[in-house]
């Protein structure tokens, strides 16, 4: 079954700022299907968190326009009142933020974080919601969940409370999970083990999750398809296959050669991306990337390329001088 | 939290013991011989000799603080040999008055000041939030000593609301009603005082608590904004609010002397000026000693629930 689960069309997000408007996400277009995992990559500053948060409506509640539409499982989240976008969140779509440090309230135990939305959004009474909330904490695999129960949040580690995060987002049976850089701020050995996690709920309770990541080699084998963002916009897209082996736009190479997995893999030196990423502020009409690009021409400078298809399935690229394909070289 | 509470009662040990050398060498302190300063117009013979052998004037000064302290822990101050009363006895009748005007004023403030610093917090900048900024910067800059006296000339001169006016204090046995009537004004006024101290803290702190991460994991659990600003918010934006607090009881206690100097009230803080009036120092000695040792054990018990609140501070 390939259901549409989220359709997601020019959707651009614009913070208003005391130096001028500062466009975010500007004009994101893509589809996600029932039980898909798809990637969201690109550098710091990309856009990801902005666009992850403007698909669940999650965006700050001032000094900021929406534009487009996502609809998620048939409600259109952009332009709902905070109380509309309530009945989704949680039961519909829900979000494991980046760092665990602060994404949990340091002064509530952390059973009385995941009993809160038991009680309040699926009606539960005390004793269901503490019987459930431990069920949930044994899940996301903390030992002695009984005891954890009554825990504080910085009475637990980076990893523990990553998995108590989880614990709430999964609370109310999401059929959409968003993780938005779910290991960013952990050791390399607990970053595997929440990526397992998330994978083995994945599948375990059947949802689709969007994994965003600023690290192409995150989503290597997780994902089906991927989509790589540069100054709020997609620039690459397409089946992961596609994104690795056959990409075609010089950011995402250069993406990929930054990965400390996918480079020690293919034997080729960690790069850096070098120069800065652009000011959102002063944009130019050209391509965003060509104060950075190797391959960049006059055109370049001047007009934007738009997404353009390439051979693979869904695969889309922006790129006025693209990198030769290499379907069927090998 | 047991690690943290020992140290805390020992320091609170320590500084209790600071403050009653201090007051007992307060006698000490005034120019002339102690036995004089202390007996003051009731100078005799006989009251001479009760003292020396009360107090063991004619003993070292340690031991004679021993002797003080150990009359002190049996509940005895002395006795006044200006008014020929207990000092205890006396303190023990005015005290409630404080404690009253103290507590009335604190709900008041709490009640208007928590609200206001969320409807404020919710918008910052919006119409409301600058209406009460403008409110609460104006009432900083009257002084409480103003705003009794324009409250007593308008509620009680000009409306002839009674039991408001000055000298129309009604004990709580014999009137409760009329009791709370005449503290209303004075109460009133020191709520002021503190509402705008206590709205601004906690404005600021729910602004910054408002933008952590861990209220937007809140909002996107699908809670109300109220249950959020409650539930999320208040808590870990309220440390700075009890800190203040406690630490404005010192201040409010003066600024009740004030009030209750210009109504007339008996508390504290009249029967101190009127004992300083009358040279009465065993009763300065004795108030000073209660209220000092009063707002100390206020600032220990605010810290305590401070950490109630955040479990984060007794762990660092
Ligand atoms: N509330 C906000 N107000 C103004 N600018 C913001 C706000 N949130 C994000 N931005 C800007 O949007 C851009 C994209 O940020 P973000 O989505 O967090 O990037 P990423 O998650 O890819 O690292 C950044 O330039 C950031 O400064
Ligand atoms: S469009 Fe030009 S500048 Fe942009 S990525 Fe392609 S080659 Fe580089
Ligand atoms: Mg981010």
């Amino acid at each position: 079954m390939s259901d549409r689960l989220l359709e997601v069309r020019d959707l651009a997000t614009t913070f208003a700022t005391a130096g001028g408007p500062l466009p975010a996400v500007g004009g994101v277009s893509f589809d996600l299907n029932q039980n898909e995992t798809l990637g969201i990559v690109g550098e710091s500053g990309s856009g990801k968190t902005v666009l992850s948060r403007t698909i669940m409506g999650l965006q700050p509640r001032t000094n900021v326009t929406v534009s487009g539409s996502a609809r998620l499982n048939g409600f259109e989240v952009v332009g709902a009142s905070e109380e509309a976008k309530r009945g989704i969140w949680g039961t519909e779509v829900a979000m494991v933020f980046q760092d665990p440090m602060t994404s949990l309230n340091p002064v509530m135990r952390i059973g009385k974080q995941i009993d809160e939305v038991l009680r309040v959004r699926l009606g539960m009474d005390k004793a269901a919601a503490k019987a459930r909330a431990i069920e949930l904490l044994e899940l996301v695999g903390i030992p002695s969940p009984v005891e954890r129960y009554r825990a504080y949040p910085g009475q637990l580690s980076g990893g523990m409370r990553q998995r108590v995060v989880i614990a709430i987002a999964l609370a109310c049976s999401p059929k959409l999970l968003m993780a938005d850089e779910p290991t960013t701020g952990l050791d390399v050995t607990i970053q595997a083990q929440i990526l397992n996690l998330l994978d083995r709920l994945k599948s375990q309770l059947q949802m689709s999750v969007i994994l965003v990541t600023h690290d192409l080699g995150v989503v290597a084998t997780r994902t089906s398809r991927i989509i790589v963002m540069y100054a709020g916009r997609v620039v690459e897209t397409g089946s992961t296959r596609d994104v690795f082996q056959n990409h075609r736009m010089p950011y995402t190479r250069a993406l990929l050669e930054s990965s400390p997995k996918v480079a020690s893999h293919s034997h080729t030196r960690l790069q850096a991306i070098p120069g800065r990423p652009p000011n959102l502020m002063k944009l130019t009409a050209g391509c965003a990337f060509a104060p950075r690009c190797a391959y960049a021409t006059e055109r370049c400078h001047r007009e934007r390329p738009e997404l353009t298809a390439a051979e693979g399935p869904g695969h889309a690229f922006a790129c006025w001088n693209p990198l030769p394909t290499t379907r069927g070289a090998s | 939290m047991a690690r943290y509470l020992i140290r805390r009662v020992v320091m609170l040990v320590g500084i209790v013991f600071v403050i009653s050398v201090g007051a007992f060498y307060l006698i000490h302190l005034l120019p002339g011989d102690p036995a004089v300063v202390i007996l003051g117009t009731g100078d005799s013979p006989q009251n001479r000799a009760i003292l020396f052998k009360e107090l063991g004037l004619n003993k070292p000064i340690w031991d004679q603080y021993f002797i003080w302290m150990r009359n002190i822990l049996h509940g005895n101050l002395g006795t006044s040999f200006i008014s020929q009363t207990s000092v205890a006895g006396t303190i023990r009748a005015a005290l409630p008055i404080d404690l009253e005007l103290i507590v009335l004023s604190q709900i008041l403030a709490f009640a208007t000041a928590i609200p206001a610093a969320m409807r404020s917090a919710r918008k910052p900048d919006g119409p409301l939030d600058r209406v009460l900024g403008a409110t609460s910067f104006t009432l900083l800059s009257i002084p409480p000593f103003i705003i009794i006296v324009l409250l007593v000339l308008f509620i009680a001169i000009k409306l002839q609301i009674p039991h408001t006016g000055p000298s129309s204090y009604v004990s709580f046995s014999s009137d409760w009603i009329g009791n709370l009537e005449s503290l209303a004004l004075p109460a009133f006024t020191l709520a002021i005082a503190s509402f705008v101290v206590y709205y601004r803290v906690l404005r600021s702190d729910l602004i910054a608590t408002l933008q952590e991460e861990f209220i937007t994991l809140a909002r996107s659990k699908g809670l109300s904004s109220r249950r959020i600003m409650w539930r999320h918010a208040f808590r870990p934006s309220s440390v700075a609010l009890l800190g203040t607090a406690g630490v404005n009881i010192g201040g409010l206690l003066a600024s009740g002397f004030v009030v209750q100097y210009l109504l007339a009230i008996p508390g504290l803080g009249y029967t101190l000026i009127s004992a300083i009036a009358q040279s009465d120092y065993l009763l300065v000695q004795g108030i000073v000693l209660v209220v000092s040792v009063g707002v100390i054990v206020i600032n220990f018990l605010f810290d305590f629930i401070i950490n109630l609140v955040d479990p984060r501070i007794s762990r660092e």
